[in-house]
């Protein structure tokens, strides 16, 4: 099945987050729903990392805040070079870390268009 | 000199090795370290600089040093063939050392770097002068590298993206072998290398003492 | 409430540790006892509070506190171990007020201490990240220079912060460094070196865009102690003790992305109004401040949420001069996280003992003269759990 990323919205209010918690920051509520998050969004801010942590055999990973059209805001690695803060990127799913036993999926940015 | 016949049949025929000119960086600190090509009659030197870390465990400077010691002492002695040795000093006195070797003219064999002063990414600087010698000035296309320490993994390997090639011989022995092509020198060497040359003669002289280091922040309260 | 003082500081010498985490905490312990007066043994010290971040997972102990207590010979104080991320110093310190001001005992020990440089840079960094969310920011291995590294973009291009004036914050806070004894680096940087030489991308490369070497603090060991007091017990103790006046603390969202304002430390802000609206004092009031320079960045961030200097313009006091010893309200004259290290649990308790020494008068070479209001922030998270500490000298 192909991995993908999720908001969650809470049934009483209807209001979105990502990630998931446990009390709705608008209502209270505590039920919510997974919809698919996906599409074009704005990078707000972005890094090149050359310390990374224990787990990466790169000289350097990009990484970026994005804000989606909904208004949700999430980080997630830049999968391209010539970055600018208020670019459309896309998002794609990968795997962002390599486990023992499994692989953590996360949101990868490419350049939109 | 003489040397007599039997000596003459246990040194190694060497290739032409143009030398390494010396340059100068400008550290952190806004201390100069001057990097330079040393001989022969500078080895007694260095092994007395080195001789210290031989029994320090940690960061793997025992094992760094005691096989740059031997090396150093093989370089002198005619029983390495085209190794050539960089020292980095500040203000003469000796802040790091880098070593290796022509294989043929287009293979370069990496073997040491020791850092004795730290924190100051000088043994990284010197790590970047010897590939330059390699690759700039020798002229070669590939040089083989192991790590024995977790720090230098993460410097040369991951930092500079060596290509492993764990079925090729490096002479240090069973660490995988990893090499740095024309390629990737091109591609890293602007972030990596830096310097400028020529080093006044002024500058050259105070380096060519090569003072012994007074401390060593792998040991602490060391006394000469 | 009680009031409550600090009687007694001891510090160890930040960088590398020889010794196990529990002797580390004890040297400190002892050297804050002695300055106190207070002898080991029953009955001298009711509580022992103790502040570590990583000694469960980096040096796999726990209840360390519980430890070092019988190693000081402090049984049978009451005793626990407090893990608030980077901010557990301050942490221990506002429970050890809490236990003095609440009545329920008279004199404390506070102590907070890491031993890091046990794993290698790397693994640090990973060991400190695993506070970010462990889904949105863990996994995809940000890290706190990452989110440093996006906050300073985001705050240069809002406010005209420079990389240069990022560099002069590291240079003074290095010039502090060199006039406390128990700072990690003795050694400083080139202004010129480190950011206008033309080799300046290789001998100061970049960590986290557009964040350097010299922008971020190193890996340390350290520990550093108090000796917290009730005030109507000052006649007990040689020195005077310098009194608590104010604590506040605050968190923000768990996940950086969701801040509304990117820009904005709202846990620091929060935490200094708490402060000062406790002491009774206002941000003019302050004469010296220690903030959590894990990065450069956030020393200016924070001058100006902590209402120090106008928002935007942290950078320009920088600048000036103002934030170094001998200018207007010198800031980080331990040498910061930045030149004096950063032990992580140790952090919030040694800020303090700064404050303590500038306010009785301790600091020698850098001495802020005349010194009455003192204020360290100590910031856990990316900003997500933030305490403020003010100290006032009495009399």
């Amino acid at each position: 099945m192909e991995p993908r990323m999720y908001a969650y919205r809470c049934t009483a209010c209807g209001k979105l987050f990502h990630p998931a918690r446990a009390v709705c920051r608008r209502c209270g509520g505590r039920e919510f729903e997974a919809v698919p998050l996906e599409g074009e969004g704005t990078l707000l801010t972005y890094t090149r990392v050359y310390a990374l942590p224990e787990g990466y055999m790169k000289p350097w990973l990009g990484f970026g805040i994005v804000e989606f059209p909904n208004g949700l805001r999430v980080s997630g690695h830049m999968n391209t070079e010539d970055l600018t803060v208020g670019m459309k990127v896309r998002a794609t799913v990968g795997v962002v870390k390599e486990g023992v036993g499994r692989d953590y999926y996360g949101f990868i940015f490419e350049k939109a268009g | 000199m003489i040397v007599d016949k039997l000596e003459q049949s246990l040194r190694p025929p060497e290739l032409d090795m143009p030398p390494y000119p010396a340059k100068y960086i400008t550290l952190a600190s806004g201390e100069k370290m001057v990097v330079h090509q040393v001989g022969r009659e500078d080895v007694p030197r260095l092994l007395e600089a080195v001789r210290p870390l031989v029994t320090v465990e940690r960061d793997f400077y025992d094992i760094v040093a005691a096989r740059l010691y031997a090396e150093l002492l093989a370089y002198q002695r005619y029983r390495v063939k085209n190794e050539y040795v960089l020292a980095g000093t500040i203000d003469g006195v000796i802040v790091g050392i880098v070593n290796g070797r022509m294989v043929d003219a287009d293979l370069g064999m990496s073997y040491h770097t020791v850092a004795i002063k730290r924190g100051l990414r000088i043994g990284a600087q010197l790590f970047a002068a010897k590939m330059e010698y390699h690759m700039d000035y020798l002229g070669q296309q590939e040089v083989l590298i192991v790590a024995e320490s977790p720090i230098g993994y993460r410097r040369w390997m991951i930092e500079y993206e060596l290509e492993s090639r764990p079925d090729t011989w490096h002479e240090l022995g069973g660490v995988p072998t990893h090499v740095l092509t024309k390629a990737l020198w091109e591609k890293h060497k602007r972030m990596k290398c830096t310097g400028r040359r020529p080093v006044s003669p002024e500058m050259l002289e105070v380096a060519r003492k090569l003072i012994l280091p007074s401390e060593y922040p792998q040991i602490p309260g060391f006394k000469r | 409430m009680r009031k409550v003082g600090i009687a007694g500081v001891g510090h160890t010498k930040f960088g590398r540790a020889e010794i196990p985490l529990v002797d580390v905490l004890a040297l400190a312990a002892l050297e804050a006892l002695d300055d106190a007066g207070v002898k080991t043994g029953k009955g001298n010290v009711d509580q022992v509070f103790v502040a570590s971040m990583g000694a469960g997972i980096l040096n796999r102990q726990s209840s360390v506190a519980s430890a070092l207590v019988d190693t000081l010979d402090l049984q049978p104080a009451m005793a626990e171990t407090i893990e608030n991320g980077p901010a557990s110093g301050a942490s221990a310190v506002k429970l050890g007020y809490m236990a003095i001001a609440s009545g329920m005992c008279d004199v404390a020990l506070v102590v907070g201490g890491e031993l890091m440089r046990v794993v290698t840079g790397w693994e640090a960094t990973d060991f400190v990240a695993t506070m970010l969310h462990p889904d949105a920011e863990y996994a995809y291995g940000l890290t706190l220079p990452a989110f440093a590294g996006m906050f300073t973009r985001l705050y240069m291009d809002k406010y005209g912060v420079t990389e240069k004036d990022l560099a002069m914050v590291a240079v003074k806070n290095h010039e502090h460094a060199m006039h406390n004894p128990v700072a990690h680096i003795q050694l400083v940087p080139n202004f010129h070196a480190i950011i206008e030489d033309e080799d300046a991308h290789v001998i100061n490369p970049y960590v986290a865009e557009p964040l350097r070497v010299y922008d971020v603090c190193p890996v340390s060991d350290g520990a550093a102690a108090l000796v917290l007091c009730a005030m109507d017990l000052v006649d007990r103790f040689p020195k005077k003790p310098v009194r608590i006046a104010g604590i506040g603390q605050a968190t923000d969202t768990h996940v950086v992305a969701e801040r509304e304002i990117p820009t904005d430390l709202l846990a620091v802000r929060l935490a200094a109004e708490r402060a000062y609206a406790m002491a009774g004092l206002k941000p003019e009031d302050i004469d010296v401040a220690e903030l959590h320079d894990a990065f450069t960045i956030l020393e200016i961030a924070i001058s100006e949420e902590a209402g120090l200097f106008p928002r935007g313009e942290g950078h320009l006091a920088a600048r000036r001069g103002d934030t170094r010893v001998g200018g207007k309200l010198p800031i980080n004259t331990s040498g910061g996280l930045k030149a004096k290290g950063h032990p992580l649990g140790a952090t919030g308790v040694s800020q303090i003992v700064e404050i303590v020494r500038q306010l009785r008068g301790e600091a020698n070479g850098r001495q802020v003269e005349g010194a009455k209001h003192g204020l360290a922030v100590n910031f856990g998270g990316f900003g997500n759990n933030v305490v403020a500490t003010i100290l006032s000298k009495e009399g």
